[in-house]
């Protein structure tokens, strides 16, 4: 009788471990590049305890749940204009490549930086690679322009505003399976055990400068998941209580051979 | 509860995003000021369960694990460095910057500061100062007898004297500019300082390498915009009310578990 509670229980630990997800999604509402995560529950059918309490003709197997992965949702977020030339939003398919102390990094959040050697680096101050290594830029250089397939050109210090030259193209991979990529904090991924990236050719590159790209947390959809969560966390809580008083009546009624 | 906590710095993000737009809105008649945008990372992330372990009894690889983030943490307020409008004055020392660079300005401790705000004014020794009274680099001095200024976009600047018909040079007006100048610290009173994140500074009259022109008895505004402030102000205000709803959620599930024991 105690797996009417385990049963309750398995499901409440698994509801909470998703508040957990909705409260991380929520809080992301806001960062740049941000995908946002959902839990992926499972039936786990116990091997050995079986309900025969009873003897109703064959065995029947318990059921219980199992908040058996987080899947991270890569569609695309929505782009908001910021009017800077080193932001840059990525659409469609894609991660920029960073170069941390750590190894190769990957991310969608193209909101960039010059550091003192005239490097693109992020907020944090890794490295951006393009094709050919770090794309750095000269002092004298303005009017950074960079086109849909990540070509970087400026205009450089002479007097008729023409195109100095280019400062490389930003690298843009994929990884070759769709779950290739691990959330790695900062706004970064990382890659699988045993997954790869490969550039993505220039025609399937889809950059917009002067753009991020926002979080793709849906808020209505997180409500609406968290008060799912709650009613169903509430109710099951009460089942539990209910089967509490059954088993104390029932304990409270066969303990007194009187009655 | 994880939920509880990381609700709390999804409130405390939002906190600092509300305090950056009530900023950039109390500065939107502010001459030069350019807006800031706050910018947020993703928390470390707990792997309870690591996609591509072996999955004992089929010996299947999982393909997802779980992974769950701890919420938030500001990375960055970033200045938005795009051209404010530029509005007339007919005030004779006011210059506008249109495109890229600073002027320089000479603080009293003989550091240089740069600034996007061309309200000028003269001092009593007729150097042209800004309305705080620190020179402009390099100096340019108008002599009294002068009857008008005209600053050209390049830079110029003329006076005709009392007496003369021909108008005479008594200097130019340079313009710095960065490699990264959102990189560059603010020091408020609408001064920036160069930082290492900036670069150093490349000096030369307007409107050559691609420096900007000026534009006399005009002045650049704010790149502040009310309507998208306040879309921000709202988003953000939402967001925080969501926020403070996981932690209600979370407060009642873990209440519910509680009543159970009487």
């Amino acid at each position: 009788m105690e797996n009417i509670s385990l049963v309750g229980l398995s499901r409440q630990v698994a509801l909470q471990r998703e508040l957990d997800v909705i409260a991380n999604n929520l809080a992301n509402l806001n960062t740049t590049g941000f995908k946002g995560d959902e839990v992926v529950f499972q039936e786990f059918i116990s091997p050995t305890a079986r309900d025969d309490t009873f003897q109703r003709g064959a065995d029947r197997r318990m059921s219980f749940v199992w908040d058996r992965a987080t899947a991270t949702n890569l569609g695309q977020g929505p782009m908001e204009s910021t009017g800077n030339s080193l932001d840059v939003g990525l659409g469609g398919r894609g991660y920029f490549v960073v170069q941390t102390p750590d190894g190769e990094r990957y991310t969608r959040n193209g909101s960039f930086e010059i550091n003192a050697q005239g490097q693109l680096v992020t907020k944090q101050g890794y490295q951006v690679l393009g094709d050919n290594g770090p794309i750095a830029f000269d002092q004298s250089d303005t009017g950074i322009t960079i086109t849909r397939d990540g070509t970087i050109s400026v205009i450089g210090n002479n007097a008729t505003n023409q195109p100095a030259g280019q400062r490389g193209r930003l690298r843009v991979v994929d990884g070759n399976t769709p779950r290739a990529m691990e959330k790695a904090g900062d706004n970064l991924f990382t890659l699988r055990g045993g997954a790869q990236v490969a550039n993505l050719p220039p025609a399937n590159v889809d950059l917009r400068q002067g753009y991020i790209e926002k979080s793709n947390v849906t808020p209505v959809l997180e409500m609406s998941r968290m008060i799912e969560v709650t009613r169903a966390y509430t109710a099951l809580a009460s089942s539990i209580e209910r089967h509490d008083q059954l088993r104390r009546d029932a304990i409270r009624s066969l303990g007194n051979p009187t009655s | 509860m994880r939920a509880l906590h990381t609700a709390a710095t999804g409130m405390m993000a939002q906190e600092l995003t509300v305090q950056v737009i009530s900023n950039n809105i109390a500065n939107m008649r502010t001459t030069g000021f350019k807006r800031q945008r706050a910018e947020f990372q993703d928390m470390l992330y707990d792997q309870q369960r690591r996609a591509g372990m072996q999955n004992s009894q089929q010996g299947n690889v999982l393909p997802v694990g779980i992974a769950i983030g701890s919420g938030v943490k500001p990375a960055a307020t970033s200045r938005v460095m795009s051209q404010g409008n530029i509005l007339p004055t007919e005030k004779d020392y006011d210059v506008a910057i249109r495109g890229e660079g600073y002027f320089r300005v000479q603080l009293p401790d003989g550091r240089t500061a740069y600034t996007r705000d061309g309200s000028f004014e003269l001092n009593d020794q007729g150097q042209l100062v800004t309305v705080d009274g620190n020179l402009v680099d390099p100096g340019i001095t108008i002599p009294t007898t002068a009857r008008g200024v005209t600053i050209n976009p390049s830079g110029t600047v003329q006076v005709t004297l009392q007496n003369q018909v021909a108008p005479q040079t008594v200097g130019t007006i340079q313009l710095s500019r960065f490699v990264n100048k959102a990189g560059l610290e603010s020091i408020g009173d609408n001064l920036f300082l160069e930082t290492a994140a900036s670069g150093q500074p490349t000096t030369t009259a307007p409107n050559v390498d691609g420096m900007g022109s000026l534009l006399q008895k005009n002045l650049e505004q704010s790149n502040v915009t009310a309507v998208s402030e306040i879309s921000d102000l709202i988003a953000a205000q939402r967001a925080y009310e969501m926020n403070a709803r996981i932690i209600s959620a979370a407060d009642q599930m873990l209440q519910s578990t509680s009543q159970i024991m009487r």
